[in-house]
């Protein structure tokens, strides 16, 4: 029975099966699209993908942290004002009070982690719908940012920059070895117990409740790690733009809600990958890419052709949406290989005939 | 009195906003005057406005965070339109009617139909509508209302009661006709308890809640209309912090965010209290980042004491 094109098949199948599929097409069509409008001799570059890495590790790590809340059913909106709170923290330190970057770094990535645990608690002990409690956090945050930072301003020391926007070895991006490791932790957290207890909670909390799981704790505990990954975003978000600015991160907060939904992480929670979350994120980030191809042809093709920034603001706005809509295909399909699953469980048996 | 805490928030609301006009009193005794309480009605009838639409949806258990930036617009559209001329007013309402009930439809079908998340969506269509704003004016809007249209919104009857009383006379009994005595204002409440239950006693609850989130679109588009007049200046965003006062005084009155609870009187006295509460911040010359601190520390105390979930051990 040991026939290789069996097993490919068998592979194939479950693969289809599992949350990232979707995620999946979705990110292969639109890499389609944006290799045919770039052109495959400027795609396959080194620095071009070290330039697409570079410019997008923030949403990328954002939308792993979102997915983490995600498969408890929790959605942090104020995910995007706590990446300028890293900035903010980050640049004001060293440039007012005369800290050492480092520790100034450091100081970032703690403030970010309390924050999203001060929110655990509301979410977690107090019983506030995620949702409100992260959007009572937006207008808390956004007004500590700009208590701390009136006006866009500061730099980064310039070590810190080069080392991100550079090539280790002059082929592997630094920011995909940043990746490389947030979703090694996510590997070892899939061999842990904790994860089992998130899957268990995310999909049916009462349940989990009954078979000696504390939801509240498990809660807090994902609210810890997402501020982590935050926490990371932020600096990459502060190495990348160089300078210090209150009100930069904002659209990230809903950016990385679109990825995970786009992704095919299910938002009542217990369903979805750290997969789905790259995924979710490359379809993004190849889609604004091909947008931005798409309009430099149009300067081309037709003479005369001018766009404001305010037209480039609408269109990224515009297809967050459209993203969104579009998830009622990824909705339909999964439903479907959920009524496959179903099915094949109703029946038993039947595959052990063939 | 934790009892009445618990059951009498309309109360609790009331007795607060005294106690914060008394505050604002004593900090500055020379505020008490009819020009005061003639900006403190005002105020609060333009933020009972904007709230009427968010009282509807956030009874079928929605939230629409698209309030402001649909305001926003109008007040644009208005301006830009009129230009300080009279009678322009049937072209406004031409140019806000439809796109408010574009952006309702847009937010109810997706809501409804996409099953997304009501505050995720909505707030993707605020972001575009934001976006469209700076497109339509290329970030610098112009013109003014028309001088009698901001007269019958400024002119003060024996001093202090101001001229938007008569709106608010229509605009309430609009707002409490349709909750209270009309047909569809039954089927709102039942949609918001128990959707599915509704569903089985023959409320098509699909369209209901759809047309909540058209009518709190229409009505946001009204209210954006009424401040423009009222502020006779508009820039971009002008009107986007009423989104989270909307809310805030929503969740005041007593409106449950799970839905099937709530009334409008309720929402206006959770407006008297947001404005006397901004009244004072502005007495104590507080910047906008700390009042957006207050703002959402004011939220997170009422949601913990008001909407908690029920306990995972029931």
């Amino acid at each position: 029975m040991d026939r290789p094109d069996l097993k490919m098949i068998n592979r194939f199948e479950s693969f289809r099966r599992s949350p990232a599929f979707t995620g999946f097409v979705l990110f292969s069509l639109v890499l389609i699209l944006n290799i045919a409008l770039q052109g495959p001799d400027r795609f396959f570059t080194a620095s071009n993908f070290g330039l697409l890495l570079e410019k997008n590790t923030p949403l990328i790590l954002v939308t792993m942290a979102q997915a983490m809340l995600m498969l408890l059913g929790m959605i942090d909106i104020s995910i995007g004002v706590q990446l300028s709170l890293v900035n903010v923290i980050a640049i004001m330190l060293p440039q007012e009070l005369g800290v050492p970057w480092p520790v100034a770094w450091l100081a970032g990535v703690l403030a970010v982690m309390t924050i999203s645990a001060v929110n655990g608690f509301f979410v977690a002990y107090m019983r506030i719908p995620s949702l409100l409690s992260s959007f009572a956090m937006i207008y808390i945050v956004k007004g500590i940012n700009v208590i701390i930072m009136s006006k866009p301003q500061g730099t980064v020391p310039e070590i810190v920059w080069r080392t991100y926007a550079s090539e280790i070895g002059g082929v592997i991006p630094v920011t995909f070895v940043i990746i490389t490791v947030l979703f090694l932790l996510w590997i070892y957290l899939k061999k842990t117990t904790y994860i089992k207890h998130v899957y268990a909670v995310g999909g049916n909390e009462r349940n989990a409740y009954a078979s000696g799981i504390n939801p509240a704790r498990v809660k807090m505990k994902a609210f810890l790690i997402a501020g982590f990954i935050t926490g990371i975003a932020g600096l990459c978000l502060t190495a990348m733009s160089g300078a210090g600015n209150p009100l930069m991160g904002e659209a990230y907060g809903l950016k990385s809600i679109a990825a995970c939904i786009l992704g095919g992480i299910a938002l009542s929670g217990g369903w979805g990958t750290m997969s789905c979350a790259l995924f979710g994120s490359g379809f993004l980030v190849m889609i604004q890419s091909s947008v931005y191809y798409l309009f430099k042809h149009l300067y081309v093709w037709i003479p005369g052709f001018q766009v404001t920034t305010y037209w480039q603001n609408l269109v990224s706005d515009g297809i967050i949406l459209l993203g969104l809509v579009a998830t009622i295909f990824t909705a339909q399909t999964q439903r479907a290989a959920f009524k496959t699953g179903l099915k094949k469980q109703l029946k038993g048996g039947e595959r052990l005939g063939e | 009195m934790r009892q009445f805490v618990r059951d009498n928030q309309v109360g609790m609301a009331l007795i607060i906003s005294a106690l914060l006009f008394a505050v604002n009193i004593a900090i500055n005794p020379a505020s008490l005057n009819a020009n005061t309480f003639g900006s403190i009605i005002a105020l609060t009838l333009l933020l009972s406005f904007a709230s009427a639409g968010q009282t509807l949806i956030m009874i079928t258990g929605g939230i629409d965070l698209s309030v402001g930036a649909v305001m926003s617009m109008a007040a644009i559209f208005t301006a830009n339109t009129m230009a300080g001329q009279e009678g322009q007013m049937p072209l406004v309402i031409a140019q806000v009617v439809p796109m408010a009930l574009i952006v309702g439809l847009v937010n109810g079908v997706g809501v409804v139909k996409l099953k997304l998340p009501a505050m995720v969506i909505t707030m993707c269509v605020s972001n575009v509508v934001t976006r469209l704003q700076y497109v339509y004016t290329q970030g610098l809007p112009t013109g003014t209302t028309s001088k009698f249209f901001t007269m019958t919104l400024q002119h003060r009857f024996f001093g202090f009661i101001p001229g938007m009383t008569l709106y608010g006379i229509v605009i309430f009994g609009i707002v409490l006709y349709i909750l209270n005595r009309s047909r569809y204002g039954q089927q709102l409440f039942l949609t918001g308890n128990n959707r599915n239950a509704a569903y089985l006693a023959g409320v098509r609850s699909d369209m209901v809640e759809i047309l909540a989130y058209v009518l709190g679109s229409l009505l946001a588009g009204i209210a954006g209309i009424i401040g423009a007049g009222y502020m006779n200046f508009v820039i971009c965003q002008s009107l986007d912090s009423y989104t989270m006062m909307s809310i805030v005084a929503v969740v005041v009155g007593g409106t449950l965010l799970i839905g099937g609870k709530g009334s409008y009187l309720g929402t206006a006295v959770g407006s008297l209290l947001i404005i006397v509460l901004s009244n004072c911040l502005a007495v104590l010359n507080s910047s906008d980042a700390v009042r957006s601190v207050i703002m959402g520390g004011v939220l997170i105390l009422l949601l913990a004491v008001y909407n908690k979930e029920k306990p995972i051990r029931q």
